[in-house]
């Protein structure tokens, strides 16, 4: 305890203002998320008891077996005007739970409330939804105090980038909604102008090495969505299964190619950022370095990040399908026909964004050098 | 010609052109762990298989061929394998915990009309499926975390071989730092462009605030956003620890024989 006492003695001020300000934005968030039901218009009841009254074991055409429970629940409402009083819930879900949840006491679900049971003493109802706000805040927390132990500053900076391009993103979407005819690409190409300009200045700071970066990453993506959208042109989309894409109100064809854009745009970053910095870096290092090893030095670079980066793209894009995978091929789907059905975009979208990784790594090299040379001739 | 075919040949091109041999061997081990993925999701579908401990294998195999293949065996790779396989571990058991109580398994509502040609009750467990998802999805970038501080961690010991474990395991955490920001952003852009079509959604059916923040598949997404930044951040002391740990331990064998 002494040891965290003079720990906290020792900290600059402004990292202890710091640290003192997010501890209080916890607590008040965390409080207020586990006392918010007044704000929302459904009703929300938190679960008091809960018995399982009835199993039966089940088996679907496919001979798969299942175990499905039936629970009754009490319940109070949290809000609205029967606010207090009991309700009874029932609620059936099964050992696998692809759709439905078992409940335990204490859960909040929003709650429709059954017209008829009106007036009477006991209140019945159906559950829509459960409430999930108050783990999304706790997860939340976690997420920017492991990233403030463990980054600092850095930390801090993404933690704030984060926040600021989702910010961004959703007001882009607003925009592109309101505004009927403009086009989502168009959209989608000015808010990624934006985000790298705001993630790379906020961390690197106002430099030659972050104007570099930003300008190879603009040209990269703009080639990677070139590349893309040739193939997609000379090969007539052929092998493209749009009519598996998900929650669609929009032509397909622009989202998925807003989402190739927006979904590269981070690993282009990372390249173009890695590039600008080490040959910044060899030029500080020696300032008569002669052009040839920078090239040299630069490749070698681009060669030990591009396996990577694509990896990294790869697997945050095709690990999202596995459930819709494994329900295919457990309803006898045949193994070709829901790989196209499922991946198709997917891996489209990864190869893409690799196209992107491995065309920025010379982009940035050779706008890197035209700074660097730039600065030369100036001193 | 098929899009994908034709988009696979210029990405093998342009990695050759630009990467030569290795640019080859990163192609392929992309082709190795799409085999891996493919195959863990097969034997998911084994409702006695356990998806967690499945996760596990396929997170070694995948980390086996990200370090061992692309680069070689040695002791930058080994220690970066180490610290990986431990951080997954300990990320694995917490996301099985998360979406335990938020409730994020298996399909949303915004899905029904998709689902209701197929059986549901199809008796695997949805909440470990949950989980290895997101772990598959941060698999990629945990590697790249170890790796990268295992590396200049190396160059440092090699060119300061008197350095002590706490100065190793400091210069560790100051190169984690420096690329935290970086990957967390690759990771968070890559999943924005994955959820654009969800977004406009959401918008385009004016749900409420409360509504897309209670629903199961934007919850489901945020968690994974923000699962994978604990990941990266995790990597970083867990590797630079290892790594400092190893580095100074074959020094001392080697002072005493």
């Amino acid at each position: 305890m002494r040891d965290l006492a003079s720990k906290i003695k020792n900290m600059p001020r402004s990292v202890l203002v710091l640290s003192i300000f997010s501890v209080l934005c916890f607590a008040a968030s965390v409080v207020f998320v586990h006392h918010n039901e007044s704000f929302y218009e459904d009703p929300i009841a938190k679960m008091v008891k809960t018995t399982q009254v009835d199993q039966t074991e089940r088996t679907d055409m496919h001979g798969n077996k299942d175990q499905v429970f039936t629970q009754q629940i009490l319940a109070e409402l949290q809000n609205g005007e029967y606010k207090g009083q009991q309700i009874r819930l029932t609620n059936e879900h099964s050992a696998s739970g692809a759709y439905d949840q078992e409940y335990s006491p204490g859960n909040k679900v929003f709650v429709s409330i059954d017209e008829d049971a009106a007036g009477t003493k006991e209140l019945t109802g159906t559950i829509k939804n459960a409430k999930r706000d108050e783990s999304m805040v706790l997860i939340a927390w976690v997420f920017i105090f492991i990233l403030l132990a463990v980054g600092g500053k850095q930390g801090l900076f993404s933690v704030i980038s984060l926040a600021v391009n989702a910010i961004l993103l959703s007001y882009a979407l607003d925009v592109y909604l309101v505004t009927s005819g403009t086009s989502l690409i168009w959209i989608c190409g000015i808010s990624a102008v934006l985000f790298t300009m705001i993630s790379l200045l906020l961390v690197n700071g106002f430099n030659e090495k972050t104007y570099a970066a930003i300008i190879a990453t603009i040209l990269g993506t703009l080639s990677s969505l070139a590349v893309t959208y040739l193939v997609m042109w000379a090969t007539a989309e052929k092998g493209l299964r749009y009519e598996e894409m998900q929650f669609l109100t929009r032509p397909p064809q622009i989202v998925f190619m807003a989402g190739v854009l927006i979904g590269s745009l981070g690993a282009v970053m990372d390249v173009a950022i890695t590039m600008s910095s080490s040959i910044f870096g060899l030029y500080e290092k020696n300032h008569t370095i002669p052009i040839k090893a920078l090239k040299t030095s630069g490749m070698d670079i681009g060669k030990d990040i591009m396996g990577t980066m694509t990896n990294i793209l790869f697997f945050a894009y095709i690990s999202g399908s596995i459930p819709m995978l494994i329900l295919y091929l457990k309803n006898s789907t045949p193994l070709g026909y829901t790989l196209s059905m499922n991946l198709s975009l997917e891996l489209a979208r990864a190869l893409a964004g690799g196209i992107g990784i491995v065309l920025t790594i010379p982009i940035g090299l050779y706008i890197s050098i035209f700074f660097v040379n730039r600065k030369r001739a100036r001193t | 010609m098929n899009v994908l075919l034709c988009l696979a040949v210029i990405l093998f091109i342009l990695m050759i052109l630009i990467g030569g041999k290795k640019g080859a061997r990163s192609f392929f081990a992309l082709f190795l762990n799409f085999g891996v993925l493919l195959l863990a999701a097969v034997i998911m579908t084994d409702p006695k298989a356990n998806p967690v401990i499945l996760t596990m294998l396929a997170c070694t195999v995948i980390s086996g061929i990200n370090l061992f293949y692309i680069n070689e065996v040695n002791n930058k790779t080994k220690p970066a394998f180490l610290s990986a396989m431990i951080t997954i571990g300990v990320l694995l058991l917490f996301i099985v915990m998360v979406t335990e109580t938020a409730m994020i398994q298996g399909f949303g509502e915004e899905e029904t009309e998709e689902l209701s040609i197929f059986s549901l009750y199809i008796g695997v467990d949805f909440v470990k499926i949950g989980a290895s998802v997101i772990i598959m999805s941060t698999i990629g970038a945990i590697t790249d975390v170890a790796i990268s501080i295992t590396s200049p961690m190396r160059e440092l010991y090699h060119h300061q071989p008197s350095i002590s474990r706490k100065e190793l395991f400091r210069f560790g955490i100051s190169i984690g730092r420096d690329i935290l920001g970086t990957n967390t952003n690759t990771m968070f852009f890559a999943f924005f462009g994955g959820y654009i079509a969800l977004l406009i959604w959401f918008k385009d059916l004016s749900y409420s605030f409360g509504e897309v923040v209670n629903s199961k598949l934007f919850s489901a997404e945020m968690i994974t956003i923000l699962c994978a930044g604990i990941g990266i951040a995790l990597v970083i002391p867990i590797t630079s620890w290892i790594a400092a740990y190893t580095f100074v331990k074959t020094r001392e064998k080697r002072g005493t024989s």
